[in-house]
């Protein structure tokens, strides 16, 4: 027993050392060598192996394809919810630009960070401070027309009041100027919770107060101030009158204003320095607007030349493709007459003519097809970059079909 | 070691090969399961030490052939680790699943310095951020998958008496 396990350890050993002789014999294989042996393998035992990793190889690739995939898709969903939102932004800026032309000089634009607390209702932080050249009571305005009145400056930032500030008046007048008055907040005085839910609704309302019983305003009057507060200068649009409320006082009326700008919508507003308010804003507004038609309508030309050049080229190439076909028809027509067939393959309705008179004429029209066609690719090559070719082509001299 | 024995140490053995050219490629990890080591110690353990070095030899030749860049260091390799573990299994009698584990990540990891070493691929901090990171990474990988085909195959396995 003893015997036979000396044996078999002595053939463990004799196997050991054979695999170990055998693996430094493969390490020092010369590359010429080594491949063979190598390949052999791959060829034999590990080629069953290697198809099954080959086979999860490409699972995993077509895994992380879709997941590629499917990333895209996400990225192209979010890019398409954002359009609205950038659609948006770009028209806010783009209004600002126009503001900023109409102003020409004196204004500071900044960011408006609107506060998220319920004490931030009526103020809103600016991004522009005194280091910008903002100074109190400097007058907040936005492309649609009054925002506040600077309160308080930092070097970096400022605080300003908004329209729906209790504190907030400024001197009105309507647009023709027959009516004055005073804006202000409108705040109703009930204390029912009833009633404050609606103030709450109402807060950003605005209305107009002391005007006179002879001036009336009808609903949809933008409103403007007037200038005669002396800190906000004429011209600059409140709010739109939305209807007369009664009130107590018995020798004026009292009109509420849907405000010119909503604050939710607050992002980008201008700073005017004093001395751009003192020299007056008159006809600023009226500019805006012209301004930002004018970019509109810029880019809706570049929309509409974009098309027409697309229509142009596609007219051409139509036209190209309807004279080739044309051209074909015609030399059938010529090489069926030339072989002695009387039929012709298209359908033109014509005088019979004699046999001599009708091959001519085939003849004839063939060249006028062949001029026509060299002077409608000239055409079309001349007139690609504008419009679709509508001039009549003239036959060069020196090309056949040309002038005899 | 009997016949039927035999059957399922073989089977057990295809199915870890096959694991090792089907969910490895899957995951793709940096330090992967290594299932040719986890089927060669589970095949030591129940043949004798010569066999063992054969097996281990035949593996490391296999794996070898598709990465030329030290032919024959997976050889060799897996046939002294095939050929130590079978011989100490008669000192540590590993039945206990940690103690698997252990010799698994050991196993691995001395299979990985050696590589390493004959390969003469990485030098200096190089060779010492592989071999003390990612090879022990890799082992430790090795050693819970192996754990978890061990308790998994637990029914079909059956341990060879000392």
């Amino acid at each position: 027993m003893a015997r036979t396990g000396r044996i078999s350890s002595r053939t463990d050993v004799v196997l050991f050392s054979v695999c170990v002789l055998l693996s430094l014999i493969a390490m020092t294989l010369s590359q010429r060598l080594r491949e063979p042996v190598a390949s052999a393998l791959r060829r034999t035992l590990v080629a069953p192996l290697l198809k099954l990793q080959e086979g999860s190889e490409r699972w995993r690739a077509a895994y992380l394809s879709s997941e590629r995939e499917e990333l895209k898709r996400d990225t192209l969903a979010l890019a398409a919810a954002r359009v609205p939102t950038l659609e948006n932004e770009n028209d806010r800026l783009r209004k600002l630009l126009g503001l900023g032309s109409a102003l020409k000089w004196g204004f500071i634009p900044a960011e408006a960070l609107q506060g998220r607390g319920r004490a931030e209702d009526f103020t809103v932080t600016l991004s522009a401070g005194s280091n910008a050249g903002v100074r109190e009571r400097s007058l907040v305005v936005a492309p649609e027309g009054i925002v506040g009145l600077v309160q308080t400056v930092d070097p970096t930032l400022s605080l300003a009041i908004l329209f729906a500030h209790p504190d907030f008046r400024v001197s009105a007048m309507s647009a023709d100027g027959s009516a004055f008055g005073i804006v202000q907040p409108h705040v109703t005085s009930s204390g029912s919770s009833r009633d404050q839910a609606f103030l709450r609704s109402e807060r950003y309302l605005l209305e107009m107060r002391g005007v006179p019983f002879r001036a009336t305003l009808k609903p949809g009057a933008v409103v403007y101030s007037s200038g005669l507060g002396g800190i906000y200068p004429k011209g600059i649009p409140i709010g739109v009158v939305m209807g007369e409320i009664k009130t107590t006082e018995a020798w004026a009326r009292t009109y509420i204003l849907r405000p010119a700008v909503n604050p939710a919508e607050l992002s980008a507003v201008m700073i005017l320095t004093p001395q751009r308010a003192a020299a007056g804003l008159t006809n600023v507004w009226a500019g805006v607007g012209a301004v930002d038609s004018a970019t509109r309508s810029i880019v809706l030309a570049g929309d509409s030349l974009a098309r027409q050049a697309a229509a142009a080229e596609a007219a051409a190439r139509r036209a190209a493709l309807d004279s080739a076909a044309r051209l074909l028809r015609d030399s059938l027509g010529r090489d069926t007459t030339g072989a002695g067939a009387v039929t012709s393959p298209t359908p033109v309705t014509r005088p019979a003519p004699t046999p001599d008179s009708a091959a001519a004429a085939r003849a004839r029209v063939r060249r006028d097809s062949i001029a026509r066609e060299r002077a409608r690719a000239d055409s079309i090559a001349r007139q690609i970059p504008g419009a679709p070719a509508a001039t009549p082509a003239t036959p060069r001299p020196g090309v056949p079909g040309g002038p005899r | 070691m009997n016949w039927s024995a035999t059957v399922r140490t073989i089977l057990l053995c295809a199915i870890l090969i096959l694991l090792h050219y089907t969910l490895r490629p899957l995951l793709a990890w940096r330090a992967s399961a290594d299932f040719l080591i986890i089927a060669l110690l589970l095949a030591s353990v129940r043949v004798r030490p010569g066999v063992a070095a054969m097996f281990g030899f035949v593996l490391g030749l296999a794996s070898d052939s598709v990465a030329l860049g030290a032919f024959g260091a997976g050889a060799l390799a897996m046939t002294l680790i095939g050929f130590s573990w079978s011989r100490l299994k008669a000192v540590f009698f590993a039945d206990h699943v940690l103690l698997n584990g252990f010799f698994l990540f050991l196993g691995k990891w001395a299979y990985e310095i050696l590589m390493n070493l004959v390969e003469h691929r990485l030098h200096g901090a190089e060779l010492l951020m592989q071999i003390l990171v990612w090879s022990s990474l890799s082992a430790a990988v090795t050693a819970v998958a192996g754990v978890i085909a061990l308790m998994l195959l637990r029914p079909v396995l059956e341990t060879r008496a000392a």
